[in-house]
């Protein structure tokens, strides 16, 4: 009898987490066989062990100022995005990463445009300035940052801590040390109020 | 030429479309995880981690790749920290900020911008960081640095993962209104 009650509550719970979401488990198993595939055909074309990350094809934009301004030409960090065997998958994939979140959010109808999210507004005001400067001012320590560390959430979570590398480990905790910081410094009396 | 294309969109596309689908690129849900009262994320990536780890050193193990992991160096901690400081002003992280580009969301677009800001500023005084940040270095992996086998840290890993995913499901509800 309890079985049947803990099994009829936890399909339940599967429910109300479809409702317009995927479930966590459903998104993680599909990332992990999307991050294993990359890596096997990346090593199988031989574009070396290239774990598949985000970062470089932020770094590929960045090439694009050797044109402004030639003395980036010669700079280690551009040659190396721009010479990278990888570099037409790094362009690419800026595209299809934000297609890939259209399609989903069109496709299940829950295509919300917005300048700024709801819960900025509801605790920050609507001033445009003051959300884009934090913006601004965040993305440029998010771009710095994954550089130094070699990887973004992506590259230094999903798959540096799938091969247990030191450099990641380190990487992807100090992630979550700073983040909870700031984060509590912009919502200090956010609660968990039942709804 | 256009293999490389092609990889690239189907990859980069199931990637976008998994992590909007899943709930990823939400600002509630990442401010959530950084006021750790809402563990979606978490679990997530744990899930995603403990699954890709152990196929990673199976495949490393038959020879069918080899694992390249991340070395450590003094700019992994302070470039994870920065990362973290940009993360938490922004409430999303790279992947995600192009995914939610696609979902209409405005701010993102600034965020590349700043993104691509802080990228120069690390190229242009490269020499710097390279002396202070990337000068000393420590490779490998775990089993490597503690001189275990694998194939006793990788069991010990993912019981460690999915504990933190149980007990994460377990003491906190995901659906309740944080903010």
């Amino acid at each position: 009898m309890g079985l049947v009650y803990n099994l009829k509550s936890y399909s339940m719970q599967m429910k109300k987490t479809q409702n317009g979401e995927w479930h966590w488990f459903k998104g993680g198993v599909i990332v992990s066989l999307l991050a294993m595939a990359t890596y096997v055909v990346f090593q199988a074309l031989s574009y070396k062990s290239y774990p598949f990350g985000i970062t470089a094809s932020f770094g590929s934009i960045a090439t694009v100022f050797q044109v402004p301004f030639a003395s980036l030409a010669e700079n280690p960090v551009i040659q190396k995005y721009s010479n990278s065997p990888a570099a037409l998958i790094s362009i690419t994939m800026l595209f299809s990463v934000a297609l890939g979140g259209f399609a989903a959010a069109k496709i299940n109808n829950n295509y919300a445009p917005e300048i700024i999210p709801a819960v900025w507004k509801k605790y920050h005001g609507p001033a445009l300035w003051k959300r884009y400067l934090t913006v601004i001012v965040g993305g440029f320590f998010l771009g710095w940052g994954s550089v130094l560390a070699s990887g973004c959430t992506t590259g230094n979570i999903l798959q540096g801590w799938a091969h247990l590398s030191l450099g990641s480990l380190v990487a992807g905790a100090s992630f979550f040390v700073t983040g909870i910081i700031v984060a509590k410094i912009l919502y200090p009396k956010a609660g968990g109020q039942k709804s | 030429m256009i293999l490389k294309i092609i990889i690239g969109l189907i990859v980069g596309f199931i990637f976008g479309y998994t992590l909007q689908r899943t709930g990823i690129t939400k600002y509630p849900r990442v401010m959530g995880l950084l006021l750790l009262k809402d563990f979606k994320i978490l679990k997530f990536m744990l899930t995603a981690v403990t699954f890709s780890m152990i196929g990673f050193y199976i495949l490393d193990g038959i020879g069918i790749i080899t694992l390249n992991p991340k070395s450590l160096d003094l700019g992994k901690l302070v470039g994870g920290l920065l990362f973290g400081v940009g993360m938490g002003l922004l409430g999303y992280c790279p992947g995600t900020m192009l995914s939610r580009i696609g979902e209409g969301k405005k701010d993102a677009w600034v965020g590349l911008a700043g993104m691509v800001l802080g990228i120069l500023f690390f190229a242009i005084n490269i020499s710097f960081f390279k002396t202070h940040f990337k000068a000393k270095s420590v490779s490998g992996d775990i089993s490597e640095a503690l001189g275990i086998h694998p194939w006793i840290i990788v069991p010990v890993a993912a019981i460690l993962f999915i504990s933190i995913i149980y007990f994460a499901h377990k003491k906190v509800d995901d659906f309740k209104q944080n903010f």
